[in-house]
């Protein structure tokens, strides 16, 4: 079923650019989600909804103004564009927009819909898990595990003609574990995902996931407190790449850029990295989580390599900032819902792989931290500061892995640090994961190989350098 | 009645509910961003959803929709009841006993409507061009936004419930770009009410420009022990992390800081908390909560002794306690267990008389990683920005520094809290004033 017929599609955008606007835009989209948790070993929660509307925006002389609706009838799409005519007169700018280039791609291949596979079969991988998580030990005290499902159709209509359409199909496994002994809690999570039907649980296991996790949680039981202080840190590869996400990704997001609000504003061309860094951000990947046929303004995705042997080549750019900046599009023009404006964002972003295997870098780190899995992390785009929970690490001596440690953040600064990389890894792995930006989440990827940064601060409660880590 | 829940609690009673509820959600936007005197964008929205819980067997279905045409309507009670089919049973699943709630004034400001669009233009347009006249190291701004909004709830329940409430919120946020030699540092600021006009437009752009302004310069310093001071935003923002662990739902899985210590004391005893969802000022404050039970003020720490959790219907039946009032959701989800408006209460001190009790310190302006933050553990992390304290002044900015520690020992240190009481949205709309913590580990050079 078509998400809304073409000739009303025709008839909004007419209607909208009687206002004189420049540009007129639709934005149709309609999900489906659904969600199962089981905690305590039992169901708890089946539940799905659906979101269906539309957002209308109209550009006059650079002034954006946007309306959303969830009134998908005639009547109700031509009120929304007369209101969006009407609040849109009030540009004086000039106006400029990307030039729309490349073919889109084929939306991802489903073998299986998710929403065919009734909801037994879930809820079966579901308590496979739990008592997967709950055998690794007896320190196991809770389990929390999830599966979640969306397939989301967007159409994209532009007054120049364009009409594209994407169909994005996403499953997701959630698994926590909670360990506890004599009063101690650690936690642990794992939650893998692709864009992909319910095929993906074909080759993925359920069950090796929540054991990682119950060990995970187990194992940091005996970890000591992180030391703090400056010391060289080992950034574990898949969701290590959170990091560079963070760190330098958002500031390459062109809407920062224009703004000069970015400490990477005006350096294309330049050394902003070690040269042994190669980043990328490629919306085509197959089944990634933030792949796209075409992004959320109808541009197809492209490869778009960011940054080259240390020198920036490129940043990320959506229709409005490519046609201010004067620069081709890139296929980064992204929005959560209908309810929100397209901005600059990241589809799957990676640290390119290098040649050193894990084994040779812990070798080669005389002391350090070995930041195996990062948790969540916040960076201040402008100075570049960053911080990161380090959710599984370990002590590096004498270049072998020590004991475990909990409780590490790394902080320090995303430019000085990407300057600092003086090791990376072959082990390039990307993992899902949603970023938010102005009250915005979108799905993406992050990813990169093992990497070495000679130097960060390490935040934690145990005894500084002096102390602790001699011992 | 509403059309609406007509059709859709009908349906639920046809197909075999014994019990039903609706929540109807509707709001507006309105959000203006500026950049260098010019309309960025401009967004003006009238939204809506509704979503259904079925009970039949003690067993709960639940589906949301933002379509209301007839056959989505009837589509939502069919698939709430199919998932409710795969839940298990629980006699704590029910609806609550049917409770008129208050009328509580002043939640939806009249005016909100009223303002002409272009005043809220204009309102932003100064918050921008005052930020980059007010000192020359602050010559740009990279975001200004004013936002406005109202939102609706309406609950209807087969026991009879009809609730409905109106309530509206108007904020300002302010990030401007202080700058010397190749060395940029931002400063961000808010101010938020329910209308337009009570919002805080001096005092914004002086904030947004002192906090960019203040931290040029600033240099981690070496790994320490010492005295922290919190702003109160960064206090608010901590107390945001705490406040999962007050929920019932939290305790009974494990996954709270405060599980089985009520009658304790579990900080000290300056410490009191409280969960008002009726406070006059507070932006989260509401007639009743996500089940339609009338809000009430829960007193959680009382002179750093823990008086109880807060609860929904599910989890006061299944502890054999009573509703809190405490359900928060919004038509995409179903009732959980979360705070309104959280407040530490304010001491006696000034900011200033609570500042001169630090020899040697470090003041706390902005907490970053707070999503770091472990809730079951209480294990924090935490990257910062802030000045030091020499002899009760504020010298020297400081960054790229952690502050570690545990929530609970974190609590058991406090040592003062002034009473410069302030509120930011942390998760619930959380308010606490500049609190001294005698002790952290600060991790720097």
């Amino acid at each position: 079923m078509p998400l809304l017929d073409q000739s009303l599609v025709d008839s909004v955008i007419k209607r909208a650019l009687r206002s004189g606007a420049d540009f007129v835009e639709l934005f149709v989209e309609r999900k489906h989600n659904q969600s199962i948790s089981v905690e305590e070993s039992k169901v708890q929660r089946v539940s799905s909804g659906h979101d269906l509307g539309a957002g209308l925006r109209i550009i006059h002389r650079g002034t954006v103004s946007y309306v959303y609706t969830e009134d998908l009838s005639e009547g109700g799409l031509l009120k929304t564009a007369d209101l969006a005519a009407q609040v849109g007169r009030r540009g004086g700018g000039r106006f400029a927009f990307g030039e729309m280039l490349g073919a889109p791609h084929a939306p991802q291949r489903i073998e299986v819909p998710p929403e065919t596979v009734g909801a037994e079969a879930k809820i079966e991988l579901l308590l496979e898990a739990d008592q997967a998580a709950r055998a690794v030990s007896g320190a196991i005290k809770q389990v929390a595990v999830g599966y979640g499902q969306s397939a989301q159709e967007v159409l994209v209509a532009t007054s120049e003609g364009v009409r594209y359409s994407d169909a994005r199909t996403r499953v997701r496994l959630m698994i926590h574990a909670v360990a506890e002994r004599n009063g101690e809690i650690q936690t642990a999570m794992e939650a893998p995902g692709m864009q992909r039907g319910f095929e993906f649980f074909d080759d993925t296991s359920a069950a090796e996931y929540a054991r990682a996790a119950a060990e995970r949680a187990t194992a940091l039981l005996d970890a000591a407190p992180s030391p703090a202080g400056p010391m060289a840190v080992i950034v574990g590869n898949e969701f290590g790449g959170v990091l560079f996400h963070e760190a330098c990704g958002h500031g390459l997001e062109a809407d920062f850029v224009g703004k000069g609000s970015t400490v990477f504003a005006g350096k294309i061309g330049q050394a902003v990295a070690s040269p042994i860094v190669t980043a990328v951000d490629d919306g085509t990947l197959a089944s990634r989580w933030g792949t796209l046929a075409v992004d959320d303004e109808g541009v197809p995705t492209r490869r778009n390599v960011l940054i080259q042997d240390g020198v920036l080549v490129s940043y990320m750019y959506d229709r409005l900032r490519a046609g201010q900046q004067n620069h081709p599009v890139t296929g980064n023009g992204r929005r959560q819902s209908y309810q929100h404006l397209p901005i600059p964002r990241m589809t799957n972003t990676f640290i390119a792989a290098g040649a050193h295997s894990v084994e040779d870098i812990i070798a080669a780190t005389p002391h350090g931290l070995y930041a195996k899995k990062l948790g969540a992390g916040q960076v201040d785009v402008t100075s570049g500061d960053f911080v990161f929970a380090v959710t599984e690490g370990y002590l590096v001596e004498s270049g072998r892995i020590g004991r475990p440690v909990r409780g590490a953040t790394i902080v320090g600064n995303g430019p000085r640090a990407l300057h600092k990389i003086d090791m990376v890894g072959n082990d390039l792995k990307l993992a899902p994961g949603t970023c938010g930006k102005e009250g915005q989440g979108v799905p993406v990827s992050v990813g990169q190989p093992t990497i070495r940064i000679s130097e960060l601060t390490v935040g934690g409660t145990g005894v500084g350098p002096g102390g602790a880590m001699r011992q | 009645m509403n059309p609406i829940a007509d059709r859709v609690l009908n349906r639920c009673q046809q197909l075999g509910a014994e019990d039903a509820e609706l929540y109807v959600s509707r709001g507006t936007e309105f959000t203006v961003r500026i950049y260098k005197g010019e309309i960025e964008s401009l967004i003006s929205a009238e939204s809506r959803g509704v979503g259904l819980r079925t009970f039949r067997e003690h067993r709960v279905g639940f589906s949301y929709t933002s379509d209301t045409e007839p056959d989505a309507l009837d589509g939502l009670v069919d698939e709430a009841l199919l998932n409710g089919r795969y839940n298990h049973a629980d006699e704590a699943n029910v609806l609550p006993a049917t409770e008129p709630a208050a009328f509580v004034s002043g939640l939806a400001s009249p005016a909100l409507s009223q303002t002409d669009p272009q005043r809220k233009i204009d309102f932003a347009l100064e918050m921008e061009w005052r930020a980059t006249t007010l000192d020359p190291r602050v010559r740009r701004v990279s975001d200004a936004v004013y936002s406005d909004g109202s939102g609706q709830v309406e609950i209807y329940n087969s026991r009879g419930l009809r609730a409905m409430y109106e309530r509206t919120v108007a904020y300002g946020v302010l990030e401007t770009i202080a700058e010397r030699d190749s060395e940029m540092q931002s400063g961000f600021a808010f101010t938020h009410g329910r209308d337009m006009q009570e919002l805080d437009l001096a005092g914004v752009v002086r904030e947004a420009v002192e906090n960019a302004a203040g931290l040029l310069g600033a240099r981690p310093v070496p790994t320490a022990r010492v005295p922290v001071v919190l702003h109160p935003h960064a206090a608010a923002m901590l107390l945001g992390v705490l406040a999962s662990s007050f929920s019932a739902e939290a305790v009974i899985k494990g996954r709270s800081l405060l599980a089985g210590k009520i009658g304790e004391p579990v900080a000290a005893g300056i410490v009191t908390i409280t969960d008002d969802a009726l406070l006059p000022e507070g932006l989260a404050s509401r007639p009743f909560d996500g089940e339609g039970v009338p809000s009430r003020r829960n007193d959680l720490i009382v002179n750093g002794v823990l008086q109880g959790y807060l609860h929904n219907t599910y989890t006061a039946v299944r502890t054999n306690g009573r509703s809190t009032g405490s359900a928060v959701r919004s038509y995409k989800n179903v009732p959980e267990v979360g705070v309104s408006n959280l407040v530490l209460k304010p001491g006696e001190l000034s900011r200033e008389a609570l500042l001169a009790r630090v020899d040697n310190g470090l003041h706390v302006s902005q907490l970053t990683g707070l999503n770091t933050v472990n809730p079951v553990s209480g294990e924090f992390s935490l990257g910062l920005t802030g000045h030091w304290i020499e002899n009760g002044r504020l010298t020297k900015p400081v960054k790229e520094l952690t502050v570690a520690g545990n929530v609970i020992a974190l609590l058991q240190n406090v040592a003062a809290v002034a009473n410069d009481l302030r509120f930011m949205f942390a998760g619930g709309f959380c308010g606490s004033p500049t609190v001294l913590i005698q002790e952290l580990q600060v991790g720097g050079l």
